[in-house]
């Protein structure tokens, strides 16, 4: 039997999620003895293989067109897809913003933010992406796992990883269930 | 009784059961939100949803009576459907990310029923609306961003604390949890007494003084005794790493939760200066010595002093260490000073009236529950002791009236449907009219025919309108459950006369009948009564004493008790904290606090009760009891630690309950 091969990424988050993931130590071995890791922002390759992998992980919500570009490649190319922490699950801390929206949060940060002088301007280079309300990955395209945590504990990324690396639905709830 | 059927199980509850309590009465569970033991079933946030066998809906469990015959079922694929619906609905209505709240990880209602839906997200998000946080507050913040509008702090605040500050103003999704009409809660009618902080099942309503330090499950809860006043209320105390992080009222006791600011908030402000070594004044300066030289010195001044020593102890002090330090100083060494710091003042008149009388005439806090109307004399309660007043306020809405003698400004005098506002010091004389009111007007429920005094002698003595006196007497003899609470305006300036005119007037209203003793009274600090029944409520008569032993503990002490040790040689202080009676003193012994020592509080209707120790002191103080028999011990006195046939050596005012 081939291993099943897991590609992961991130969007809007703070990456904590991924370094939680490494937070899981040793562990990590067995994970990789069980599964083919294969593009992850942690690992040399960049995106998920075309030609599909069997699970997808993403970290973050989606706030502008690269997330969501990102979102749908990831769908695409994964038969599970998987919200991984309180930002893809919910919307997190990037989604506070929603309560202000997203020009004002933009004012706020490069043009009325206390260490600026005069010279503050939001950027507006046309090749940047274009940005929109913070939305939970489920918004944008169809979830088939929910991890929530900021971050998810370790032993959580543990046993979240092994469950699907051996082709098992994990079961998240009581100990394995926290949204903070 | 009401038979009915819960997930195919036959239950037996008594008339008057709500299914939702039928089904804790035999360990099922119904997840609930807006449901509190200690408040009124509200229906509100519709988390305890059950099928009802021949109804069309789901129904609310915890507002729906059980009744013979029902069929219910609680863990129907459709009902876990509804709830994860209703805790979406919930989630999307305001600010629920957890990483940011102080109650996430345990101590959030809203979150852990969810995780018991096995909740991994949201069906629907929410719906990014700012609402008003109010932190204008200065004991706790309400963040209406986090309410899910259950209405407990509504219910507690009319229902626990009588003080009906909070409401809601506008409807639906934009609904919010305001304070008076809409004022910031800072300005508010809020007495600050915090029972809404403790129901509140989110981080909506969170204290200042013990956010994020903490969740429920990192602290060690001790369930203890408040010390704030003489009701002695049950409190919990949260601690960690000994330190104290929260009081929490207990709903376990007769309180039933409900505590005041004092107890609450204003025992964790200490800002004193803590003692932590014994000193002694050497060339005039307290300079720091050991405990071995100190109870040397001790026992040596003592020893030459033994009759001449003028004893005053805290009625904070546990009944145990009050009980010793009235057999060190009274029995053992001779001394008739023995007093408390109280000097009898809340306590002396009325013991020495149901000690002449062999009768206790005053009931329990319990009647303030079902008196229809309570007049109040000689008291502030809302000052002094609070949570009395909350016992009265909350049935105002039902009907009771309140009728509030004072010469001064009262706390109460907004709320009293009659204020009375005689001359000062009139008491026995207000008695006197209410009588000759009763009896002119006909309403006396005994046969007594005559009063005292006419009402015309009665009425210009305590310099009150007839008209006013005469509606008193009808509201209080009217009523079906009148009760009079006196407090020390009464006891500290009346004799025996205005306690008879009192108990007088009480049988003629039908207050205290051979059934019932509606007569209160609200006494001092925690340990008032105790202080009363060991006898150590006499003026603290310093003349011509060579010592001065004064175990004041943690309390306050005033400077007419620093001024009268004027001409005393020699002053010995057991205390706590640094003050002007330790700047006096020549032997300062540092001791524990009331919430570092285990003991017995005695309350104000005679309940005893035991407060286990929260907190270690820190190193080099001793507990007032260990103090008080070393004491003992240097001294070769033996101490008669039987403190419970102490207390009831003399009959008491109110019954005793051991």
């Amino acid at each position: 039997m081939t291993k099943p091969k897991i590609s992961s990424d991130w969007m809007a988050g703070c990456s904590g999620c991924h370094m939680s993931l490494l937070d899981i130590d040793e562990r990590l071995l067995e994970i990789a003895e069980l599964a083919d890791i294969r593009a992850t922002p942690i690992t040399d390759l960049k995106e998920p293989d075309e030609s599909g992998v069997d699970v997808g992980i993403l970290e973050g919500g989606i706030n502008n067109s690269s997330n969501e570009e990102v979102a749908h490649r990831m769908r695409e190319r994964s038969k599970i897809l998987v919200a991984f922490g309180d930002c893809a699950v919910f919307g997190g801390v990037p989604a506070l913003r929603n309560m202000c929206g997203t020009q004002e949060a933009l004012q706020r940060a490069y043009v009325d933010i206390e260490s600026n002088d005069e010279s503050g301007k939001i950027p507006n280079d046309p090749e940047l992406a274009v940005m929109s309300n913070v939305r939970a990955l489920h918004e944008v395209v169809d979830v088939d796992l929910h991890v929530p945590g900021c971050p998810p504990d370790p032993d959580v990324i543990y046993y979240v990883l092994k469950e699907l690396a051996q082709g098992r639905m994990p079961e998240m709830k009581d100990e394995n269930l926290h949204w903070h | 009784m009401i038979n009915l059927t819960i997930n195919g199980k036959q239950i037996e509850v008594e008339d008057g059961t709500t299914v939702l309590n039928a089904a804790r009465q035999n360990d099922i569970k119904i997840p609930t939100l807006c449901d509190h033991k200690n408040l009124t079933p509200y229906g509100g946030c519709r988390l305890c949803v059950v099928e009802v066998k021949g109804m069309r809906v789901p129904i609310a469990s915890c507002t729906l009576p059980a009744s013979n015959g029902m069929v219910i079922e609680t863990e129907t694929d459709s009902l876990k459907k509804s709830r994860n619906i209703i805790l979406s609905l919930l989630f999307s209505e305001r600010n629920h990310f957890c990483p940011f709240c102080q109650v996430s990880g345990g101590d959030c209602e809203l979150q852990n029923a969810a995780y018991d839906e096995h909740m991994t997200h949201w069906q629907m998000q929410p719906q990014w609306t700012n609402f008003p946080v109010d932190t204008s507050h200065s004991r706790f913040i309400l963040d209406n961003n986090r309410c899910i509008l259950c209405r407990r702090c509504i219910r507690a605040c009319a229902e626990m604390s009588g003080n009906f500050t909070l409401g809601v103003e506008e409807r639906g999704s934009a609904t919010i949890v305001v304070a008076d009409t809409n004022v910031p809660l800072g300005e508010s009618t809020c007495v600050s007494c915090g029972s809404c902080v403790q129901v509140c099942p989110t981080g909506a309503l969170i204290d200042r003084s013990s956010a994020y330090l903490g969740h429920d499950k990192n602290m060690t809860v001790t369930r203890s005794v408040c010390r704030g006043c003489s009701l002695g209320c049950g409190i919990m105390i949260h601690t960690r790493d000994n330190r104290i992080v929260k009081i929490t009222g207990d709903y376990e006791n007769k309180n039933a939760g409900t505590l005041c600011e004092t107890g609450r908030y204003k025992t964790l402000d200490e800002k004193r200066t803590r003692l932590t070594t014994p000193m002694k004044r050497v060339a005039g300066q307290l300079t720091a010595t050991s405990w071995d030289d100190a109870l040397t010195i001790l026992a040596s001044n003592l020893t030459s002093n033994k009759n001449s020593i003028a004893a005053l102890a805290s009625t904070r002090l546990t009944v145990e260490s009050m009980a010793a330090f009235k057999s060190l100083f009274a029995d053992g060494l001779g001394n008739d000073v023995v007093t408390s710091i109280e000097e009898g003042r809340p306590t002396a008149l009325q013991a020495k009236y149901a000690e002449a009388n062999g009768e206790s005439i005053e009931g329990k806090l319990d009647t303030l529950r079902t008196a229809d109307c309570v007049l109040v004399i000689g008291a502030d309660l809302s000052e002094t002791h609070e949570v009395a007043s909350f016992y009265i306020k909350r049935n105002m809405p039902k009907g009771t009236r309140l009728i509030v003698v004072d010469p001064s400004e009262n706390g109460m005098d907004d709320l009293a449907n009659i204020n009375l506002k005689p001359k000062a010091g009139t008491d026995e004389a207000v008695f006197d009219a209410i009588e000759a009111a009763v009896i002119k007007e006909g309403l006396a429920r005994t046969d007594a025919k005559t009063s005292k005094v006419s009402l015309d002698v009665a009425l210009s003595a305590c310099g009150l309108a007839e008209e006013d006196v005469i509606a008193v007497a009808h509201m209080l003899a009217e009523a079906v459950a009148p009760v009079i609470v006196y407090g020390k305006g009464v006891s500290a300036f009346g004799g025996e006369a205005v306690m008879d005119a009192m108990v007088r007037v009480a049988k003629l209203t039908g207050a205290s009948d051979s059934e019932r003793r509606g007569i209160l009274s609200v006494k001092g600090e925690a340990n008032s009564l105790a202080a009363a029944q060991l006898k150590m409520d006499v003026p603290f008569d310093v003349k011509n004493r060579k010592v001065a032993y004064l175990a004041v503990g943690d309390d306050f002490v005033s400077k007419r008790l620093v001024k009268a040790l004027d001409d005393i040689p020699y002053v010995i202080v057991q205390a706590s904290y640094e003050s002007a009676l330790t700047e006096r003193a020549d032997l300062v012994l540092p001791v524990s606090i009331w919430a570092e020592e285990a003991g017995h509080a005695l309350n104000t209707e005679g309940r005893v009760q035991f407060a286990e120790a929260a907190l270690t002191g820190p190193e080099g103080v001793r507990s007032n009891l260990d103090l008080l028999n070393e004491v003992a011990k240097l001294l070769n006195v033996k101490l008669n630690d039987d403190w419970r046939t102490a207390l009831t050596a003399r009959t008491s005012v109110v019954e005793i309950e051991m």
